[in-house]
């Protein structure tokens, strides 16, 4: 349960050049050209203002994710279930986002993203309760809690929360009132999720709450000895990491979609496992990893329409930048001094 | 040494990969004359999901090109890599870029990003398939092409309700969603009309729908041991509707001796053979007609906006027409023909 | 012997349990025979590749390996086994082909976590993302097997009453050959040689080096065989269930069968036996409906597997142990 982070940043660097020449060896291979690609990708990614929203909206939502599991790893939880911890988040603030009439913005908004977080967390902590209680291991239980979420959130949207003038399956339209605003076309919540990321940051290197987070999660016969209660910080954990994947469904309701369709939050949660290893459970190193990734997906179809080439390049660019900032040999070459990343040694309890 | 080894083995080896892999579908066509005057373009925007998906998203690609054809203009198309509005948003707006003409969105999902479109851009001509319109919303330069599944789900439960000698008919289907509903209650209502015009009394159709979750309609595994669990309690014709979950279900009844399987959207014979053994006809619903069509429309200037409906049908029996007698196939025709026509009702609302 | 099968509390919850499920089948196969076979033999198709993929985690875990990468390692050997099968038009090489890709993957994984020392669970993470990219950007439609795995009974034994329709009948050869590796792999593990130093490895490596067994050699080996059953589940799916691949068909079934791993308590027939259990589950969510129970909502009904494996995990509590030395690195200690 060690987690050593690297302060080396030349490594995460290099492998996502690396990763790009690999890419650019198959964009030759299947006949079109590596360069034109990679135009497209920056210039829709990152230079036209339209990308550059885009990409900083599906980056918010990255970091927000990632932190989701990062808090898990430093508390030495890993909760690869983020995903049904999203699903009632993003339900829960929708449904407050559409109940309720008559609220300022800046009170229902809150309240809404609020009421998100606390379901997320509930799930979560249900988790975290059935492991410290019970020992069972959160791996299993918040895979397990993925499917029962969605099918009580499938039942909710089908049928109490169906907007019942559509044929399909989805909610009313969140109120003007519940939904983020953008500044000059630019998401707000990126900046809220940069917000919690340095909140998140602080709790874990200024507070004794963080610091018997991180001590359980290094070592939990040492956190005993030391007087830390090891289950009341597993259940925080897993609270704290539900919801912050809860507060990532909401805000990616309040801000994107502004309506709850389930398929729409698929692989938010997955997404954010990748988020926080790239970012070796540093709170704010993931912060450039999400802006990469969400810079990629933002010019995914661009990639595909005016280059060619197949959109799924980019997730396969994803796992090899992973497989270059994790594997040792990248590092070695560099000659850093940067250690590889523990995040969970198995299932005990 | 050894490492170098390794990296240079991992190398060739995604080298390799490379030149195997596919060249990626034909490069797009040349849309650089779009906006003058007398040239047609055609996008097409898909639900996540490839053009080569042998449903929908092919089919609706199909018809674009079908009809790009026919007016002698050029059709293009984007994938989807994402289900939220803002994706489909943001698709839409790189054809729109570049002054196309004709806009389909394909699936029920882009039904919100389609209407919003469509209001962005009151030039352009938008289709969306499979998206019923609140018409007091939606500006003329929208359609949403629908079809009746429920009369093609009937006409294939007639067919069954005089195949089945035990009496028993099953549906394995993806999730409960509308077009898969309208196809299993017409199935279920037309075995219920067969058996009233046979005097007999059957139990009722069972419908066993996949659970709600991402892969509802790629599970094939699902449909398999369903189908078997049917056919195991004397269950003799089954319709397996829903992708790659219909598609398992399909494969598994077609191992049986002397059961039957009724395939759904397109002719399975091609896209499932090794279902032929079982597969007596399929469900049709002709999308690429319906998107040809719209675009002859726009061409002709008689393009109109509002709900639209294609045309639906079943599938030629194949080489299992020998097992359908001629007097089953001539009444199957006569109530095709009625239901089509609207003459006798699916009873399905 | 005991410490194989766990603790006294642990056996006597299991002797309920089985106890439980033994008296309501007999209940169940009296009141009607015909579906109580049928929903058993269900179970077992569901059950069974979640039952052979937990082999792959047992595999790898019994000599201290994690391995999250199960789903991955399904993901690729289904596709390249369903292409070369498709290539080829021969099944039966598209099978070996299938077992091969497990192999190479798994074998990436052991070198991620044994020779580069990497951990387990991100190097697990590295090989679903890679295989889940590889897979969507080759993946090419339109390709078919000329034919899947037939279907038969197994003679003599799909006679036998009470177990013979359920277990014997109607199913394909992996399903059956399931049967056999499952009790061969529990056989290994704790009846050989090979077995006791696995678990000498999986549980203290220090001293198993001491005593002069390879622990590096011997951990390559177990993940790699693991691999070979990963493998072997790719292939069971896309060329025997359903003959074609389809993008992430895995849908998350590796992660279930680390789920049952656990529940199984690291046991091959422990694991075989949660797989029924929730294969059962999923067939008795289906049954229901078969029986027109309209009054409980669809999706309830579906999610039954999902609750029960909580509520047992949740009952059966005690301690759940996992091999001792499993997830960490471990370095031999140079002279």
């Amino acid at each position: 349960m060690k987690l050593k982070i690297t302060r080396d940043a030349l490594v995460p660097f290099a492998s996502v050049l690396v990763a790009l020449a690999i890419g650019a060896i198959l964009i030759a291979a299947q006949g079109h050209s590596p360069v034109q690609t990679y135009h497209v990708l920056i210039v829709r990614g990152f230079e036209s203002t339209a990308g550059l929203q885009a990409t900083l909206s599906k980056a918010g939502i990255l970091i927000m994710s990632g932190l989701a599991i990062t808090v898990g790893l430093r508390a030495g939880l890993f909760n690869i279930g983020a995903q049904g911890q999203v699903l009632s988040g993003a339900l829960a603030a929708t449904y407050i986002g559409y109940r309720i009439h008559g609220l300022p913005m800046y009170i229902h908004i809150p309240v809404a993203l609020a009421f998100g977080a606390l379901c997320g967390a509930l799930v979560g902590g249900f988790a975290g309760l059935l492991k410290a209680t019970r020992g069972v291991h959160e791996v299993i239980s918040t895979i397990m809690l993925n499917s029962i979420m969605a099918a009580i959130v499938d039942y909710l949207t089908q049928n109490q929360f169906r907007l019942k003038s559509q044929p399909n399956t989805r909610t009313p339209d969140m109120l003007h009132s519940a939904r983020l605003p953008h500044i000059f076309g630019y998401p707000t919540g990126f900046v809220l999720a940069v917000l919690l990321a340095i909140f998140v940051s602080w709790v874990f290197k200024k507070t004794t709450t963080g610091f018997e987070l991180e001590t359980v999660g290094r070592n939990r016969s040492a956190a005993w000895y030391a007087g830390i209660s090891v289950k009341k910080s597993i259940v925080l954990g897993m609270l704290l990491s539900g919801a912050i994947a809860g507060l990532t469904g909401g805000l990616f309701s309040s801000e994107t979609t502004g309506y709850f369709v389930p398929t729409f939050y698929g692989g938010i949660g997955f997404d954010g496992i990748t988020i926080a290893l790239l970012g070796r459970a540093n709170p704010i190193a993931i912060i450039p990893g999400a802006i990469l990734i969400g810079g990629m997906r933002s010019a995914q179809s661009a990639i595909q329409f005016e280059a060619g080439v197949s959109p799924d390049l980019i997730n396969l660019l994803l796992a090899l930048v992973l497989f270059f900032a994790t594997a040792p040999f990248l590092a070695k070459l560099i000659r850093s001094n940067s250690k590889s990343i523990t995040t969970t040694s198995g299932w005990g309890s | 040494m050894k490492k170098s080894l390794v990296a240079g083995a991992t190398a060739v080896a995604l080298a390799v990969l490379g030149f195997a892999a596919p060249a990626s579908m034909a490069a797009t066509n040349d849309d650089s004359k779009c906006g003058t005057a007398g040239v047609t373009c055609i996008g097409v925007v898909t639900d996540i999901g490839h053009v080569t998906d042998k449903s929908f998203n092919q089919a609706a690609w199909e018809g674009a090109q079908a009809g790009a054809k026919a007016v002698g203009g050029i059709a293009n198309y984007i994938e989807s890599n994402a289900a939220t509005d803002t994706e489909y948003g943001n698709n839409i707006d790189l054809f729109a870029a570049k002054h196309y003409n004709v806009i389909v969105t394909v699936g029920f999902l882009e039904a919100n990003a389609t209407v919003a479109a469509a209001a962005k851009y009151p030039d352009i001509k938008f289709i969306g398939v499979d998206q019923f319109l609140d018409t007091t919303k939606t500006t003329p330069n929208l359609a949403g092409l629908n079809w009746h599944e429920d009369q093609a789900g009937f006409i294939v439960g007639y067919l069954a309700g005089y195949l089945t000698k035990t009496g028993k008919t099953g549906a394995v289907v993806g999730m409960n969603i509308p077009p898969v509903y309208r196809y299993a209650a017409g199935f279920q209502n037309g075995v219920a009309y067969a058996a009233k015009e046979l005097k007999k009394k059957y139990p009722v159709t069972k419908i066993i729908y996949h659970p709600a979750a991402d892969n509802a309609f790629s599970d094939p595994a699902f449909g398999a041991s369903n189908s078997a669990q049917l056919l195991s309690q004397g269950y003799d014709v089954i319709f397996a509707a829903g992708g790659g979950t219909g598609n398992g279900g399909l494969a598994r009844i077609a191992k049986a001796k002397g059961k039957f399987c009724i395939g759904v959207d397109v002719d399975q014979w091609n896209t499932v053979p090794e279902a032929q053994a079982c597969l007596v006809t399929s469900a049709e619903k002709l999308i690429g007609a319906g998107v040809t069509d719209l675009v002859k429309s726009y061409k002709a200037g008689t393009f109109a906006g509002g709900n639209v409906y294609g045309k639906v049908g079943f599938a030629p029996y194949h080489a299992l027409s020998s097992k359908v007698p001629a007097a089953v196939q001539a009444k199957v025709a006569a109530v095709a023909k009625k239901i089509l026509a609207g003459s006798l009702s699916t009873g399905v609302k | 012997m005991q410490r194989v099968f766990g603790s006294i509390n642990i056996k006597s919850w299991k002797f309920l349990l089985t106890a439980a499920v033994l008296i309501v089948w007999i209940y169940c196969y009296v009141a009607n025979g015909d579906v109580t076979n049928s929903v058993v033999a269900s179970g077992m198709r569901f059950g069974m590749p979640l039952a052979l993929a937990s082999m792959v985690g047992i595999m790898c875990e019994r000599s201290g390996i994690v391995n999250i990468g199960i789903e991955g390692t399904m993901l690729l050997s289904g596709f390249t086994g369903f292409y070369v099968a498709s290539y080829t038009k021969n099944i039966i090489i598209g099978l070996i082909i299938a077992i091969l890709t497990g192999m190479l993957t798994s074998f990436v994984h052991a070198l991620m976590t044994i020779q580069w020392q990497m951990d387990q669970i991100i190097a697990g993470t590295i090989i679903n993302i890679l295989a889940s990219g590889l897979t969507s950007f080759l993946y090419k439609e339109g390709s078919t097997v000329p034919n899947t795995w037939p279907i038969f009974d197994i003679p003599i034994l799909s006679r036998i009453p009470f177990i013979g329709h359920a277990f014997f009948s109607q199913q394909g050869p992996i399903q059956y050959f399931g049967l056999i590796l499952i009790p061969a792999i529990w056989v290994l593990i704790y009846k050989t040689r090979w077995g006791l130093r696995t678990r000498s490895v999986g549980e203290n490596p220090g001293s198993a080096d001491t005593a002069g067994i390879s622990v590096i050699k011997v951990r390559m080996i177990n993940v790699v065989l693991g691999g070979a059953i990963g493998g072997l589940v790719g292939g069971f799916i896309c060329l025997e269930l359903v003959g074609s691949f389809s993008k992430e068909f895995t849908a998350g079934a590796g992660f279930t069968a680390l789920a049952l791993m656990i529940f199984g308590r690291w046991n091959p027939m422990g694991a075989f036996a949660a797989a029924i259990l929730f294969g059962l589950a999923q067939a008795l969510s289906t049954q229901l409906q078969i029986f027109g129970v309209n009054n409980i909502p669809n999706q309830f009904i579906t999610l039954l597997p999902y609750v029960f494996t909580i509520l047992v995990l949740v009952f059966s509590a005690g301690k759940v142990r996992p091999p001792a030395a499993e997830g960490k690195v471990y370095k031999k200690e140079e002279a």
